[in-house]
């Protein structure tokens, strides 16, 4: 199981005392705080893409890069980036290259993002959200996948004789996320593909979190990539801690009250009971992470929310020693005792997607179950005629 | 078989007098489907249950649903009771010329095509007459976006339309329109053009995600 932190890198009041970072500073805790991550034992650091204030993260591979400098065994990600309005050209090379420089230690999640205006500032329609997400994607998998590539489509300028550059290390395409909260359309698409679907339940219930999960291992089944129990599933998750869980609600109500998206909304009692939000106690975090398991199988990946809302730096620090020291060895532990065999224990890293070769559903531009039944389609055909 | 109206009623105080008219229009209602229950109106064997939302006691839920996105469990079985009714009775206070923001919000929350072909009774209260025309400037239109299909036939009631006969007969009128179009076979089916029909499949255990479409026909386009 991995375990990890992602950040939306918002800039955001402290409201305890009204002071607002600066987009330098912000930017540089990020990088202390992804290295702290390493520091602890975590796994995995994740950082979103946004391309209005008050979010700094609008380069995510220039910062990962240099964090792949910075650290040694974090793996390095993102939560999401964005196939709708990235070009998918400049997201093979961006990324091969960030393969390159950090020796393999990057996978990446595709998202359509959450802010309608990015569309029209990168020359999109909104309107075509998923059918970009779909196309887009496709000819990134072929960029990766295909030496030289001839292809024309919908939204973008037609390639021909195209070869992106620097090619995959080692021949080897990251490994993909898809990250969704309410699009079926998306989970379908990553359980297509044999990638990875990552739901961020952060503001959802687990109810609907279940629901999606659930499709997306089905799926992952149909289109012949394994068990659905195989599947490589991955969850959002937020939580602060004290070591006496009173102190928790004291010390996070004012950042709950104010923080951007629910903020002045629910109380934090109704949230913290319908959604992931844990306020408490390392032991209390523990307690409620382990019943996740229990809606949605067994699961490769977790991240946590850890610095938002103006959390102020030195407290995120302590947060994430708490979650290193106290909580994820446990949930661990737990979930490695509890996982069947068969069943993988994280995403597969890249030496995995070497080892794999031709047997990993990442080594193809489209799934073998699909080819061979487009193959058998055709045949029918001739047959027919 | 059970025909369900809801109403959904936005009055603020306690009693107000919009849930007054809510309930004239229900009582008026259940009296033209019971007195011809046998006949044509709802047809042989057939029931009709009304159910009451009063949008005050779900003010918070509904403000907290507009801000995270999700709704509550006592807010999400409304929402589904409203999307799967055969007709709904909607009251809201006229409110700076239109329907008051509380009614607003609730219908912001609903699927924009939950509505699709329900026959809705749009009614309300205000001060004097003169703002009886919302019914048709503002409420309409909002029902019409939902592609539901409102009533010929609105109700309107001024504080003095609550001392005048009138304000019966058109309860009335708009009542038996409702019991009218509230039959087995009323909720118009609307054929989905060919152009945005996905090859839907529907798999027990998640209802709630709607019809998923297969990627290769996403990818490849074979619709």
């Amino acid at each position: 199981m991995e375990f990890g932190i992602f950040t939306v890198g918002d800039v955001t009041p402290d409201p305890t005392t009204g002071r607002t970072p600066t987009e330098a500073e912000r930017i540089q805790a990020m990088v202390t705080i992804a290295k702290k991550a390493e520091e602890v034992g975590l796994d995995v650091f994740a950082t979103g893409e946004h391309h209005n204030p008050p979010f700094v993260p609008s380069s995510p591979t220039t910062m990962l890069g240099f964090l792949a400098a910075q650290t040694s065994t974090l793996k390095l990600s993102t939560s999401t980036t964005l196939i709708t309005t990235n070009d998918p050209v400049k997201i093979a090379e961006d990324f091969a290259m960030l393969q390159h420089l950090s020796a393999g230690r990057v996978d990446l999640m595709m998202g359509r993002g959450n802010t309608g205006p990015v569309y029209p500032w990168f020359g999109q329609d909104i309107r075509e959200g998923i059918n970009l997400a779909v196309e887009n994607y496709h000819l990134l998998r072929r960029l990766w996948r295909e030496e030289v590539v001839d292809w024309s489509g919908k939204f973008r300028t037609p390639l021909q004789g195209f070869t992106s550059t620097p090619r995959p290390l080692d021949g080897v395409p990251p490994f993909v996320w898809h990250g969704s909260i309410r699009s079926t359309e998306i989970a379908e698409q990553a359980a297509f593909y044999g990638d990875g679907f990552f739901h961020n339940n952060i503001f959802w219930p687990l109810r609907h979190t279940r629901q999606m999960v659930q499709l997306y291992r089905e799926r992952y089944e149909h289109h012949g990539h394994g068990r659905a129990d195989q599947a490589i599933v991955g969850l959002g998750g937020q939580v602060f801690m004290r070591e006496n869980s009173q102190d928790a609600v004291r010390e996070f109500r004012p950042y709950f009250d104010e923080a951007p998206v629910y903020g002045h909304g629910p109380s934090m009692e109704d949230f913290t009971t319908q959604t992931p939000l844990t306020v408490g106690s390392p032991q209390q975090v523990i307690e409620r992470y382990l019943t996740m398991r229990d809606a949605v199988g067994d699961y490769q990946r977790q991240l946590f929310l850890m610095d938002h809302a103006g959390l102020p730096l030195k407290t995120v620090l302590e947060q994430l020693d708490m979650l290193g020291e106290q909580v994820v060895p446990v949930l661990r532990k737990e979930f490695d005792a509890l996982r069947p065999a068969g069943v993988p224990a994280h995403a597969p890293t890249h030496a995995e997607l070497i080892a794999a070769g031709d047997d990993s559903a990442n080594a193809h531009v489209l799934p073998s179950v699909t080819v061979q039944q487009a193959a058998t389609d055709d045949a029918l055909q001739m047959k027919e005629a | 078989m059970t025909q369900r109206i809801v109403a959904v009623t936005a009055g603020l105080s306690v009693p107000s007098s919009t849930r007054l008219l809510t309930d004239r229009i229900v009582s008026a209602t259940r009296e033209l489907a019971s007195a011809r229950g046998d006949q044509v109106q709802v047809g042989r064997g057939h029931e009709l249950q009304i159910d009451v939302v009063e949008l005050r006691d779900l003010a918070q839920d509904i403000a907290a649903h507009l801000v995270t996105r999700f709704p509550s469990d006592g807010l999400a079985q409304v929402l589904e009771d409203v999307s799967t009714a055969d007709g709904l009775i909607v009251v809201t206070p006229t409110f700076a010329g239109s329907y008051s923001g509380l009614f607003k919000s609730f219908f912001d929350l609903v699927e924009p095509t939950a509505l699709a072909g329900t026959p809705v009774l749009l009614a309300a209260t205000g001060g004097t007459a003169r703002h009886s025309l919302m019914l048709d400037h503002a409420m309409r239109p909002l029902f019409a976006y939902l592609q539901a299909e409102p009533l010929a036939t609105g109700v309107f009631a001024a504080t003095d339309d609550f001392a005048d006969p009138g304000l019966g007969r058109r309860i009335e009128r708009a009542a038996r329109q409702l019991v009218a179009a509230v039959g087995p076979n009323s909720r118009t089916i609307y054929p989905t053009a060919a152009s945005e029909a996905v090859p839907a499949r529907q798999d027990a255990g998640r209802d709630d995600l709607g019809p998923v479409p297969d990627f290769r026909d996403l990818l490849f386009g074979k619709v």
